[in-house]
């Protein structure tokens, strides 16, 4: 059975709030899934502590962090990971819209999607971690830009590269609403936006990594080095690609009624695809951090306590992932692909929290470390269960894996 | 002013080099590698 998104008529407003108040009815035969059950209190109790945070500050007992450790899994977390996480957006759009592999058609809504939506409420999240949140609009509305600084240009590139995501995407919001003229709009405006998107991903993938720059004397000397920003670049491609192998994945399950056969078939192909871009990647990466240690001639901490970790980090969580991918890709087994997948996710996890708090002020006794306080993971929870709340809400209204109605793909009438 | 020597593969960047250059050619074999697909 092909499935395709139905085709709404929309002649005026009337129609149109009627529309969103039918479509904002929960869709599905079970409200009761375990997934519900368990997501629900935690985005209910998220959203309690978020408007307490933004209140009282982020002092005690919101946060853990102090003058010592200004930055835990707000920033660590959400922000760095999020956002590596949603490299698959830019890689993907790359690949299908400026090298034309058309293999990868498929799943570029759903990668825009799940890229637009990890901007929206992972990089959002930077607000939770500002002292003076309300401060937030000033480097884009200009009551001090601060453009001397690293965060001016990630805050404008936040914001636009979310517009971008937006019009990348908005195709599939027109296609929901019967918009056809809008469609055509949009349609065109398309490769312009992959484009500049793509330009703004390379520039603050590795803006993120310059913002630790300032910290040279502070981040252990086996992760700090003046190639942050190009590390963190390159990992961000196997990041996102791998997010795209795990989220696909689900997605798939969950929603394998609305997936039609040719995609269901493609879908292997293009698992293998993926599988192979993440190992060529990632070996990249693997010599660039062999160089940097080289480099920098710090190989003499790798028989410290921070080495073994730093090991952990390279070869248990690259190297051997990428050898699980070439496996993976050449053998064809997907199972070994989606646990190089995950492995690699746990890697790039550890990588930036490294990064922010644990390779951050390595010589400063346990005791007095941060760990983030109960408070801190519910409202990270909340961001993650939220964000999936609302990526189910428009998969199940809007084509991102059902085809597009037929007027969108056999032209326009109007 | 301190020198260095032009045999210290170290102090010339020399290993670094030849790290370029095995990732160059291990990544041909890579690259054909993956492409013979089983």
């Amino acid at each position: 059975m092909e499935a395709r998104a139905e085709t709404k008529d929309i002649r005026n407003w009337g129609d149109f709030v009627q529309f969103i108040l039918r479509e904002l009815k929960p869709k599905g035969d079970r409200l009761l899934t375990p997934f519900n059950v368990i997501s629900a209190p935690v985005i209910v109790l998220g959203v309690v502590l978020i408007i307490y945070r933004l209140i009282h500050g982020l002092g005690s007992p919101v946060t853990n962090l102090s003058q010592d450790f200004p930055w835990g899994i707000w920033i660590g977390f959400d922000v760095m990971v999020g956002v590596a996480f949603a490299g698959g957006a830019y890689v993907l759009t790359f690949v299908v819209y400026i090298l034309k592999s058309e293999k990868y058609h498929p799943i570029i809504r759903a990668t825009v999607l799940n890229g637009l939506l990890a901007y929206v409420f992972y990089a959002g999240a930077i607000l939770l971690d500002l002292g003076r949140w309300w401060n937030i609009t000033n480097p884009i509305i200009g009551n001090k830009f601060g453009v001397n600084a690293v965060l001016f240009l990630v805050a404008w590139h936040f914001l636009l590269y979310m517009l971008a995501e937006l019009i990348e995407f908005s195709p599939a919001i027109a296609e929901w609403l019967g918009l056809r003229r809008a469609r055509k709009i949009l349609g065109a405006l398309t490769l312009g936006s992959v484009i500049f998107g793509i330009t703004l991903s390379t520039l603050h993938q590795s803006g993120l990594g310059a913002l630790l720059m300032m910290a040279k004397w502070k981040i252990h000397p086996l992760w700090y080095t003046e190639f942050i920003p190009i590390l963190f670049f390159v990992s961000s491609i196997f990041a996102g690609l791998s997010m795209v192998i795990f989220e696909g994945t689900i997605t798939h399950r969950v929603f394998s009624h609305q997936l039609d056969a040719e995609h269901s078939r493609s879908y292997d192909d293009i698992l293998v695809g993926l599988g192979k871009i993440c190992a060529v990647s990632m070996f990249a990466y693997f010599f660039l951090k062999v160089l940097v240690l080289i480099h920098n001639r710090q190989w003499s901490l790798l028989g410290t306590p921070m080495g073994y970790w730093y090991l952990t980090e390279v070869v248990g969580l690259v190297l051997i992932p990428c050898f699980m991918f070439v496996q993976g890709s050449r053998h064809r087994n997907f199972l070994l692909i989606r646990v190089a997948a995950v492995l690699t996710m746990l890697g790039i996890i550890i990588n930036r929290l490294n990064y922010v708090f644990i390779a951050y002020k390595w010589y400063v006794p346990l005791s007095d470390r941060y760990v983030p306080t109960w408070i801190e993971i519910v409202v990270t929870c909340c961001i993650i269960f939220t964000e999936i709340w609302v990526f189910r809400w428009i998969v199940n209204r809007m084509p991102v894996f059902r085809k597009p109605p037929e007027w969108a793909t056999k032209g326009f009438d109007n | 002013m301190e020198g260095f020597s032009y045999v210290d593969i170290f102090a010339t960047k020399g290993v670094e080099y030849l790290v370029i250059i095995a990732f160059l050619i291990l990544l041909v074999w890579l690259w054909r590698f993956l492409d013979m697909s089983k």
